[in-house]
């Protein structure tokens, strides 16, 4: 049953992805990558990560994607467009060959370095910690373990905010 | 359980569409889209691992990703349509503003 779902989630987000980068609208390609991020979440749940994938919903196709479209009214798409110069074959096919280039590169180095069987999978407890109270043993890595790297990630959003305080507000010249 | 290299698979799949979508894409807006597409896979692989060694330290890292995501989101956006006010003009070949 997971197993289905899984591939019917991935052929989804594969097919959205690819319908992001060949389709001719702005509007169009924020749409399509709003339903990836929704597939991508639904494969987190199935990978014992119901809380990434509950974030994966709120905050990126939720908070950041509102923020895209925002910047894409903003920007009229449509006069976008008339900006932008015509697409030339030349570039598309040499794109698409550096793409598949760099597909086969990625599973030629996969044989080199053998991460998935470096080291020994799950015992079956510490499957089950993962999947059965996801949140609270999250939250106790996070806040113990890794609290100097969550405060910073704080300040990080901190900065972003008074940088673009500043970008908005400076005399444009 | 479900099959690692499959989800590993996907993941550099989706990474690979968005490499090209940045190369194949004159539009900024599309290409940072492409962007955010691989970070997600470089996620996707993160938490399929997390799941096959059963250790929650992945997850953690997702967590942190996402934010930091969202701060560089809002960044970008806003450097590009700074941009797009002051040159009136959106070509990612003729920009050179920002070339120091």
């Amino acid at each position: 049953m997971n197993e289905i779902l899984f591939d019917l989630c991935a052929a989804l987000a594969l097919i959205t992805a690819l319908a992001v980068v060949f389709t001719k609208r702005t509007q169009y390609a924020a749409l399509f990558f709003v339903s990836h991020l929704m597939a991508i979440a639904a494969i987190y749940a199935l990978l014992n990560a119901p809380v990434l994938a509950a974030l994966q919903v709120m905050v990126y196709a939720g908070a950041v994607m509102v923020v895209f479209v925002f910047a894409i009214m903003i920007l009229d798409a449509d006069e976008l467009e008339k900006l932008m110069p015509a697409q030339e074959g030349k570039t598309f096919i040499v794109a698409g060959v550096l793409g598949l280039a760099l597909i086969g590169a990625f599973f030629g180095f996969s044989n080199h370095f053998d991460v998935t069987h470096a080291l020994a999978p799950a015992a079956a407890a510490n499957a089950t910690l993962l999947s059965v109270d996801n949140m609270a043993s999250l939250a106790r890595v996070l806040y113990r373990d890794y609290l100097f790297p969550f405060e910073m990630t704080g300040v990080l959003l901190l900065v972003a905010v008074v940088g673009i305080m500043v970008m908005a507000k400076r005399k444009l010249d | 359980m479900l099959n690692i290299d499959l989800s590993l698979t996907l993941a550099t799949l989706i990474f690979c569409i968005g490499a090209t979508g940045v190369l194949v894409r004159r539009d900024p807006l599309v290409m940072f889209i492409c962007i955010e597409m691989m970070f997600n896979a470089a996620n996707l692989a993160l938490v399929a691992l997390a799941n096959h060694f059963g250790r929650i330290e992945g997850q953690v890292m997702v967590f942190l990703v996402i934010a930091v995501a969202a701060a560089e989101v809002a960044v970008g956006l806003a450097i590009i349509i700074a941009i797009f006010r002051t040159e009136k003009d959106v070509d990612v070949d003729t920009i050179s503003t920002m070339k120091g």
